[in-house]
């Protein structure tokens, strides 16, 4: 980088600098003007002035600011600018060509840069510029050349550019330039580095033959032509797949999952070898993550080629279930629903009705578990289903047969059996068989099992049979050891009819009780087509589109709509620019990535200049530089001008000169409701600096507070959160401390404000949120609460029972839970008469925080345990105990000697 | 100070001002000498008078008729009744009024001018409130004495308005009459050792105070300043007035350290007050020097 490369843009400006002595000399027999005092004592001053000298001049390292901040102002308006490009060949306009595909959104802001620097230059040199889009424009029209323009109209046109979500039309832009002549034209190139189809050497050619060109690319950070393509669906996982021009080394690139929230619930990283073109990487994710994904993203800068969008084809399927005996099919670990439910319900949205109700909506599989369906409106409709795309699975069964021994003596054909059955079923093994249970066979490799691991320890025991035919090893999926088909499938028009030849409960088989069976029915169900595929020929409108930054944005003007079943086939382009397609409840995904060639990177335009977009030619005005330096050293001259003449104390120009520097951003303490702790009585918690639990206490302790005041006396306001140490405590009547377990230990400010507290009459809910029926909800507690405590001065304690002031302040209570019941509160033993022997501390390990919070619902988010309405009454209670005790001492502790006095005052 | 010539009406515009001017003067004054009278006791002494004072016991050399029977006679020693020493004295008062007093700083509140007429009003409550006499040191001046010569005092006082030039006028004093002189003494030394000595020629004795502004006392002035005097002096500039400082300090030590010898010499006390400090300290200090001498 050229260091020196200094260039002013009106260079007779400097020629003022001369005039600097002049303005030296003249500051120097100027003295500034005295303040003026009238003194009484002047008689005795006058006969002083013999020992001070007056200096007439002004001291020379205030001349020195003075010239410098002239000349600071001279500079500035000569106009300096740093680091100026290099001049263009030719001397007529300047054409400048920029790809704003796709593939220019990732650096767009340098191209922008660039293209803004090349106008500066022509600007300086005095030459019109013509523009050329390369890409066709949102509103469909293809690229043209602009006329000549002046450098601020072609600046704004520039700004208004953004980068399209398609690729360039190389063809067109070579016609838009065919009709260029202006003698002396030399061409910039801002390019994508990318060629875009079979027309890049033409257009190069076109180029050069206009002129000089220079061509500004290379060295971006984002590789050329990277794009990511749209996943693939495989059994268990999503594989995201990107491409990219090769690159002579090998790059990693992070592909993000996103939620429709644009929370990230995977990351995977993409390794692309040198000079390869593609690479791609497993997203593993449970289904149920799976189906929330939305998007896929490549981490860094944002990009149209940077997003892949999701649909329906990623996503769930909604499972209908429906059994023959709907009474028993639900029993547990009996009935064929139960174990279908299990197997299915981590991943698919089960659904269960009426084959009417259930066919009524958009499905994607339906379960039949030994379900025999009769002719009449219930076949038709599930054969209208299937043919649509529907995949019905059914389960064999008692019941089926039956229907198959009527089916085989009547010799009807039931349509929705993928094979024909033979009548009855096969028993395999039994008291009056010779046979054993079976084991499975190994799943044919054009199952959609295949490559499941098949355990020793299923045995099939009874089954149905398919009558054998010659294709009948084509239709099945899974076979026993003895070749018998165990599921077997049939296409029925755009769907499939899947048969299981045993139940789906333990009756006929171990299959339901193994892993395997919940592995099939996830195999079966991504076999599935999604729901709501549209008809075929049904033209889907342009939903949302993403911008070339990946946003999704209303659709440009020339987006046109899609034909549901050339979505596969379609490539992007200003009429169908990528993104959503489709009513709002099926969505269809046009993705870049879809159908686009493989990027190629473009090559080397002979005889081009080449600058780069990166570290190149980024022009610095110093002007505004040099302006500000001048106000500054002025602004500095009058303050020590000022300080001289004895008119600012020396604390004011010290404030002048720190305002003078950048401010720097001023941490802002942590703002706590502080405000006036003093203007209203209300209860205090300790900050633990765990967010969670810090959110539960002050929920718990407003909850109380509510619960206070809606029932005593006492009215209390929010409740704050306090710092030992730092905050005045001494506001408080009640503080609740929660232990975590990696509590760091008190330090000494924070011990010395505790102990005065409790020593002065307060008081501390120590509360380890995990005894009694909460053991081990919150482990490491009662260690952190010991270490805690160590620097506190805490009295001998004694559990607390309900003899207590504490069990009779406000309700009489027997018990003190909070969300766990059981274990102990530990008070101060009841012989210090300090403080009216209210005790200053009270431990105990309910977490009461968590049974009183209320959330902004009004709901409590914590359930209590072991649970009930009365425990968290009671907790409730407890609490308005609390602050009466805390607000009131033992005053009702007097009552306890009530029927004594009322006694003495009876006689 | 009468002036016949002046016109009835500007007479009484001038009565109105000054009337508006004497209750706070007053009221000042008033509260200063409130504090002191409490804390010293007159002229409690031994001495010719009519009012008692003590008893003691009779002393060989005492005349026989001093014995006041009606004590002695409750036992057995002979007492003698004393009485308090009761002696009207006149007191000369002035306070410089020259151009030079009608001015403050920023780090005072009062005039220099306003502090002494304060001091001075409450010194003469004081010594009026004693039983003394209390003179303005001034042509044609009254004695006055009891509440009522305290209004004419201070009536006196403030009307009048004349440009003295820093010391006292030449005035016919008895002999041994005690004057208190306030001002800021910055004269020349020269001149205010004439007019000290021809007061001690007389010979009369007394007090001078000093009543300084703390800007005059400490000079807090910073930078390029141009000092301007109250008197219709040539103006002064002087390039780094923070520089003089100390210089400006030990210039006026020597002058107070002068105006405390010219005073020693004629039998004078002196005190320096500064404008900024409470009066009520330097009243108690000048009224015990009084009430001791």
């Amino acid at each position: 980088m050229n260091f020196f490369a200094l260039s002013f843009v009106s260079p007779w400006v400097l020629f003022a600098l001369l005039a600097l002595p002049l303005l030296w000399w003249l500051l120097r027999v100027t003295p500034p003007a005295p303040l003026v005092e009238r003194f009484p004592a002047i008689q005795l001053l006058r006969d002083l002035l013999v020992v001070e000298e007056t200096p007439a001049h002004t001291s020379w390292w205030l001349l020195a600011l003075r010239v410098l901040a002239a000349g600071f102002v001279i500079l500035a308006i000569a106009r300096p600018v740093l680091d100026a490009g290099a001049a263009f060949g030719g001397s007529g306009p300047v054409l400048l060509v920029i790809d704003d595909g796709w593939a220019s959104a990732g650096d767009f802001p340098l191209r922008a840069q660039a293209a803004s620097g090349v106008l500066d230059r022509a600007e300086r040199a005095g030459r019109g510029v013509a523009l050329l889009f390369t890409a066709t424009s949102e509103i469909g029209a293809k690229p043209v050349v602009s006329p000549v323009l002046p450098i601020p109209e072609a600046r704004a046109r520039l700004s208004a550019l953004r980068p399209k979500s398609w690729a360039p039309d190389r063809a067109s832009a070579l016609a838009a330039l065919a009709g260029w002549a202006q003698p002396g034209t030399s061409v910039v190139f801002v390019s994508d580095e990318l060629t875009h189809g079979s027309d890049f050497a033409a257009f190069a050619a076109a180029l050069t033959r206009i002129g000089g060109v220079t061509k500004i690319c290379c060295e971006t950070p984002v590789p050329a032509g990277r794009v990511l393509l749209p996943p693939r669906l495989e059994a268990e996982r999503l594989v995201a797949r990107l491409a990219q021009a090769p690159q002579a080394v090998p790059s990693s690139h992070v592909v993000l999952a996103q939620s429709g929230d644009g929370r990230s619930l995977g990351r995977v990283v993409i390794q692309v070898p040198a000079g390869a073109g593609s690479g791609e990487a497993a997203i593993v994710l449970p289904p149920e993550l799976r189906n929330r994904l939305e998007r896929l993203v490549i981490e860094g800068t944002p990009s149209v080629a940077s997003v892949a969008l999701l649909d329906e084809r990623w996503r769930h399927r909604p499972v209908g279930l429906l059994a023959g005996d709907i009474i028993s099919a639900e029993a547990p670990l009996t009935g064929p629903l139960f174990y279908l439910r299990r197997a299915l319900a981590p991943y698919a949205e089960l659904r269960q009705g009426t084959i009417e109700a259930l066919l009524g909506r958009d499905l994607s599989v339906l379960v039949l578990a030994d379900r025999v369906v009769s002719e009449g409106a219930e076949r038709t409709a599930l054969l209208q289903w299937v043919e649509k795309g529907g995949l019905l699975v059914r389960f064999a069964g008692p019941r089926m047969a039956e229907a198959s021994q009527v089916a085989a003596r009547l010799s009807r054909v039931d349509p929705l059996l993928p094979v024909r059955l033979l009548a009855g079923d096969r028993q395999l093994g039994g008291a009056l068989s010779w046979n054993q249970p079976v084991a499975l066979a190994a799943f044919p490799a054009a199952s959609p099992f295949a490559g499941l691991p098949v355990p020793d320890e299923v045995r099939v025991s009874r089954q149905v049979l398919a009558e054998p035919t010659a294709q009948l090893a084509e239709h099945s999926w899974a076979a026993l050891a003895d070749g018998t088909p165990l599921v077997t499938e049939a296409v029925r028009g755009a769907g499939r009819i899947v048969l299981f030849h045993v139940t789906a409960n333990a009756d006929w088989s171990d299959l339901p009780l193994s892993g395997l069976f919940v592995e099939m029915l996830r195999r079966l169900v991504q076999v599935s087509v999604g729901v709501g595929s549209p008809l075929s020929g049904t033209v889907l409108a342009p939903a949302e589109s993403l911008d070339g930054f990946g946003l999704l944005g209303a659709s440009p003007p020339a987006a046109r709509g899609l034909a549901a079943e050339a979505f596969a086939a379609t490539p992007v382009s200003a009429a169908h620019p990528p993104g959503l397609y489709g009513a709002e409840n099926s969505r269809q995904a046009l993705n870049l990535g879809n159908q686009l060639p493989e990027p190629e990177a473009a090559p080397a335009i002979s005889g081009a200049r080449i600058e780069s977009l990166v570290g190149g030619a980024l022009e610095r005005a110093l002007g505004p530089w040099l302006m500000a330096a001048s106000v500054a050293l002025l602004v500095l001259d009058m303050l020590i001008g000022l300080m001289m003449r004895g008119l600012l104390g020396r604390r004011v120009v010290a404030v002048g000169l720190v305002l003078l520097l950048p401010v720097r951003g001023v941490v802002a303490q942590e703002a706590r409701a502080q405000e006036a702790p003093a203007l209203a009585t209300r209860l205090g918690y300790i900050v633990t600096g765990d967010a969670r639990v810090d959110g539960i206490t002050q929920q718990g302790l407003s909850g109380l507070s509510n619960y206070v005041n809606q029932r005593a006396a006492a009215a209390l306001a929010a409740p704050d959160a306090v710092i030992p140490g730092l905050d005045d405590l001494s506001f408080y009547p009640l503080l609740y401390w929660p232990i975590i377990a990696e509590a760091a230990p008190l330090d000494a400010a924070a011990q010395t404000a505790l102990n005065e507290y409790m020593s002065r009459g307060g008081i501390i809910l120590i509360d380890t949120r995990g005894s009694g029926t909460g053991e081990g909800f919150a482990p490491g507690t009662e260690a952190a609460l010991e270490r805690l405590a160590t620097g506190l001065v805490v009295p001998p304690l004694i559990p607390l029972d309900n003899e207590h002031v504490l069990a009779r302040a406000f309700y009489l209570l027997g018990e003190f839970p909070g969300r766990f019941g059981g274990g102990s509160v530990w008070v101060q033993r009841e012989q210090d008469r300090a403080n009216d022997s209210v005790s200053p501390v009270i431990i105990g390990g309910h977490d009461w925080a968590s049974a009183w919070a209320v959330d902004g619902a009004g709901r409590n988010p914590y359930a209590t345990v072991p649970g009930g309405v009365r425990q968290r009454q009671l907790a409730y209670r407890f609490g308005v105990n609390l602050v009466m005790y805390a607000l009131t001492g033992n005053y009702k502790g007097d009552q306890v000697h009530v029927p004594a006095i009322l006694e003495r005052l009876g006689q | 100070m009468a002036d016949a010539l002046i016109h009835p009406w500007v007479f009484a515009r001038r009565a109105e001002a000054l009337g508006a001017r004497l209750p706070p003067l007053m009221v000042a004054a008033e509260r200063v000498a409130a504090t002191v009278a409490e804390g010293v006791h007159g002229r409690r002494r031994v001495g010719l008078g009519d009012s008692f004072w003590q008893f003691r016991p009779f002393l060989p050399g005492d005349e026989a008729r001093r014995i006041d029977w009606r004590k002695s006679a409750k036992s057995d020693r002979a007492f003698v009744r004393e009485t308090e020493w009761e002696v009207a004295q006149t007191v000369f008062l002035w306070a410089d009024a020259s151009a030079s007093m009608r001015w403050h700083s920023h780090a005072a509140a009062v005039e220099k001018r306003e502090r002494a007429e304060i001091l001075l009003l409450a010194l003469a409550l004081l010594l009026l409130r004693g039983g003394e006499r209390v003179v303005l040191m001034r042509p044609g001046a009254r004695a006055l004495s009891g509440r009522v010569g305290l209004e004419q005092l201070a009536g006196e006082l403030l009307e009048g308005d004349d440009e003295g030039v820093g010391l006292p006028p030449r005035v016919n004093l008895p002999r041994h009459a005690r004057v208190v002189l306030f001002g800021d003494f910055l004269a020349p030394l020269t001149e205010i050792q004439s007019e000290i000595g021809r007061l001690a020629s007389v010979p009369v004795s007394g007090h001078a105070v000093q009543i300084l502004d703390p800007a005059e006392a400490l000079l807090p002035y910073a930078g390029r300043v141009r000092f301007e005097g109250l008197e219709r002096e040539a103006p002064l500039l002087i390039p780094r007035v923070d520089v003089l400082r100390e210089a400006y300090a030990e210039k006026l030590a020597a002058q107070q350290d002068g105006l405390r010898a010219i005073c020693g010499a004629a039998g004078f006390g002196f005190a320096v007050h500064r404008t900024d400090h409470v009066p009520e300290a330097a009243l108690l200090a000048l009224y015990a020097a009084l009430a001791t001498r």
